[in-house]
């Protein structure tokens, strides 16, 4: 498991956890972003995170990436 | 059904083509922006259905009924609190699966009329995707309605599938999404216990209350609780705990995501059968990932954004320029025939004076400067429309955190440029209640386009060989002072870390003309209802005051507005303008930024052109500039104060922004003056 921000563009990764309080994990899932869900890394260059979330475009701000945590389809964490 | 009572509540996603959807039904003209979020006032329009009349409400796009935002809390309250006759949805057809999440929990709400609005057909065709729109339909049991609404296809299908949802007697079929054996045990038991808990279980059918009770939501539990004398207060949350111990242990982590999953599953599973991918798009679309690459970079960004801004400010003083005037040629030509027609007409002397001094001479000289300020909201509305506005908060996003903002203060910090009540009012897509009132307070600082007719008047009279640069210079003490203030701010008020940023990205699109201007065309109109009533108001209350009494000489000392000016004179001398006619324009600026122009251009009777003279001879350069830095900063305008007050639900927090901006106007006026006396500039 790392960061979202440590991600690479092109990479497939899925998310494993969402450090934050209630609201933002609401947030987010209601963006289709939650654990289980895979997601592709659009732009990773330094600034923000750009995933493609069932085909949307998620922008995700620097401070932001780093609390979503996320892994590779292989390893089935909680699952 | 009603006559005229029933209400239609237009839902969905930020970009699902909302507004256009509200605009074919009802054929209002409003604005279809490309940021989430942009329809940030509820909008209503009445849509003929047949015979009948129908309300239709344009709620703020949501992505789920949680209220995190206000735009989400207003949305939710309206469906929830007035409880609209029929919800229509509005789904992107590309993007089912996110869009359907919406409705999945409508109707796990239990709304009796639903009908979804299956959005953009022909982009989601071109994509390569083939939606069965019939046969989703039968699926979710709710009627399903196909649409291109900005080419107008399948509104009229739309309207004879509302109007039979409308007249509709039995329920609707219950939401067909089932969480599996367990999960469905749990809760009916927490519906069994649910039921004495009559202030909710009237409100809320109990199944839905039971899934948000096992989710934890908090904000149903704490109402749970809130009422005394229930019989069974601490025994709900008892019940609920064993439950989600019980659950949790068997699906082995937690039930919240479990939830979430399998709606999101359930989804998944409608869109893969109903919606037939026959080719991949993939290729295609990463365009937009393309020209990202490049706008967001860690590098570029932050150039790209400076250049943006330079080009907007450049079209606005070199193409609204001449134009402006041309007008203002046009003006002086109908002022001096109106006044010479009157003459001839053997018409009385005041009301020579009132046409040309007050009416030509204020009110001209106010819009004359239309055609910057068109071109100004025009070049916004092209940053708008494309798409570029939700990037450039992320551009911003590092530098206002250093500054104590949010990534998305930026925007309403943008249009603050053009004028801060449509800046204030953006703030709604904010999350954080701080980073909220933040941003409001430091909007003013943002040079809205109301005050620039009077740099461009002081500058183009003081400084003719160095206009733009001077100017540009006011604007960026504005900026610079927003970021000082923001920071001193959130040190003494605003503690803690701002909300974290995430926003969609809709892709980038080429700029419609007619969606445009009409935006610009929208906001800009503004300024001319502003002009020919609140200003006209204004400058003609100046011109009484200026006349009167009789005998005192036309804008003289000895007339009534020359006693008040002479009254408030005294305060404005350390800064350097501190002669009568200069405190009354700034006495009457707070009307609106304007009138200290159209002030300036009745007490000095003449029109734009010949007014840049009477300044050349009242104001040195230096107090000139002083002049301008209080314009930029004392107390913004009445419209402002309104908002402010409206947006920040408090009297302490729109006293607190009118006296931290008076005080400060004044001391960096004063600063700028006798600083610049000292370095011998005076």
């Amino acid at each position: 498991m790392w960061p979202l921000a440590l991600s690479k563009p092109g990479e497939k990764v899925v998310v494993r956890d969402i450090i934050g309080g209630m609201g933002i994990r609401r947030r987010l899932e209601s963006m289709g972003l939650y654990p289980g869900e895979e997601v592709e890394v659009v732009l990773a260059n330094g600034g923000p995170i750009i995933l493609n979330v069932k085909g949307c475009r998620l922008g995700i701000g620097h401070g932001m990436a780093y609390k979503i945590m996320v892994s590779n389809n292989g390893e089935k964490g909680r699952k | 059904m009603g006559d005229g009572k029933d209400i239609i509540a237009l839902a969905g996603n930020p970009n699902s083509g909302k507004t256009t959807v509200f605009n074919a039904l009802t054929g209002a003209r409003q604005k279809v922006g490309n940021w989430p979020g942009v329809t940030v006032e509820r909008k209503e329009g009445k849509a003929k259905l047949g015979d009948t009349e129908v309300t239709v409400v344009d709620l703020p796009g949501i992505y789920s009924l949680t209220a995190n935002s206000i735009d989400e809390r207003i949305a939710r309250d309206f469906l929830l609190k007035e409880k609209p006759s029929l919800v229509a949805v509005v789904l992107d057809a590309s993007n089912l699966e996110r869009n359907l999440y919406l409705s999945l929990q409508l109707m796990e709400l239990g709304v009796s009329r639903l009908v979804l609005i299956c959005n953009m057909m022909d982009q989601a065709r071109t994509k390569g995707l083939e939606i069965d729109t019939e046969g989703l339909s039968q699926a979710l049991g709710v009627p399903i309605v196909p649409t291109v609404a900005n080419k107008g296809i399948g509104i009229e299908r739309l309207k004879e599938v509302l109007t039979a949802e409308l007249a509709r007697k039995e329920d609707p079929p219950p939401c067909p999404l089932r969480y599996g054996e367990s999960v469905e045990e749990a809760i009916k038991e927490l519906e069994e216990n649910l039921k004495v808990h009559k202030n909710l279980s009237q409100r809320y059918p109990l199944r839905w209350l039971a899934l948000k009770l096992l989710e934890g939501d908090q904000e149903y539990l704490a109402q749970l609780e809130m009422k005394e004398g229930n019989p069974s207060r601490g025994e709900i949350r008892a019940v609920l705990t064993t439950l989600r111990d019980k659950l949790e242990s068997e699906i082995r982590y937690d039930l919240e995501t479990a939830l979430v999953e399998r709606r999101y599953g359930y989804l998944k599973g409608l869109v893969s059968k109903f919606a037939r991918k026959k080719w991949d798009w993939a290729e295609r679309l990463s365009i937009s990932d393309k020209i990202d690459r490049v706008i967001t970079n860690r590098f570029l960004g932050l150039p790209i954004f400076l250049l943006l801004m330079w080009i907007t400010f450049k079209l606005t003083f070199s193409v609204g320029g001449p134009i402006a005037d041309l007008i203002d040629g046009l003006f002086g030509y109908l002022g001096g025939h109106a006044a010479a027609l009157i003459a001839s007409a053997h018409g009385p002397a005041w009301l020579v004076s009132l046409i040309s001094d007050g009416i030509i001479g204020g009110v001209g000289s106010v819009l004359v400067f239309f055609p910057n300020i068109f071109i100004l909201f025009l070049a916004i509305a092209v940053l708008e429309d494309s798409g570029y506005m939700a990037r450039g908060a992320f551009v911003m996003d590092r530098i206002m955190h250093a500054m104590g903002l949010h990534g998305k203060s930026f925007i309403p910090m943008v249009l603050g440029f053009g004028c801060n009540i449509p800046g204030i009012m953006a703030t709604r897509t904010m999350e954080n209640e701080k980073d909220r009132i933040l941003t409001i307070l430091v909007n003013p600082l943002m040079s809205c386009s109301a005050r620039l007719p009077v740099y461009i008047l002081i500058a183009g009279a003081l400084f003719a060989h160095h206009q733009g640069a001077i100017i540009f210079s006011i604007y960026m003490l504005g900026v610079v002072l927003a970021i000082v203030l923001a920071r001193v701010f959130k040190s003494l008020f605003f503690k803690g870390e701002p909300a974290p940023l995430v926003m969609e990205l809709p892709p980038y699109r080429l700029p419609t003309w007619k969606g445009v201007f009409l935006l610009a065309w929208q906001r800009s109109s503004i300024f001319v209802k502003k002009a020919g009533t609140i200003i006209f108001a204004a400058v003609v209350l100046v011109w009484f005051l200026a006349h009167f009494p009789t005998g005192a000489g036309y804008a003289s000392q000895q007339s009534l507005i020359g006693r008040l000016g002479t009254i408030l004179a005294p305060i404005m001398k350390p800064a350097g303008f501190g002669f009568w006619q200069a405190a009354v324009a700034l006495f009457f600026g707070v009307l609106a930024k304007e009138v200290v122009v159209g002030t300036l251009g009745t007490l000095y009777h003449t029109g734009e052109e010949k007014l840049g003279a009477a300044i050349a001879q009242h104001f040195t350069p230096l107090a000139g500039y002083a002049f301008m830095v209080m314009t930029l900063i004392y107390i913004p305008c009445i419209a402002s104060i309104g908002i402010i007050k409206r947006e920040t639900n408090s009297w302490k927090w729109t006293a607190f922004a009118v006296g931290y901006s008076l005080v400060l106007g004044w001391l960096l006026a004063v600063l700028v003056y006798q600083g610049g006396r000292l370095l011998g500039l005076g």
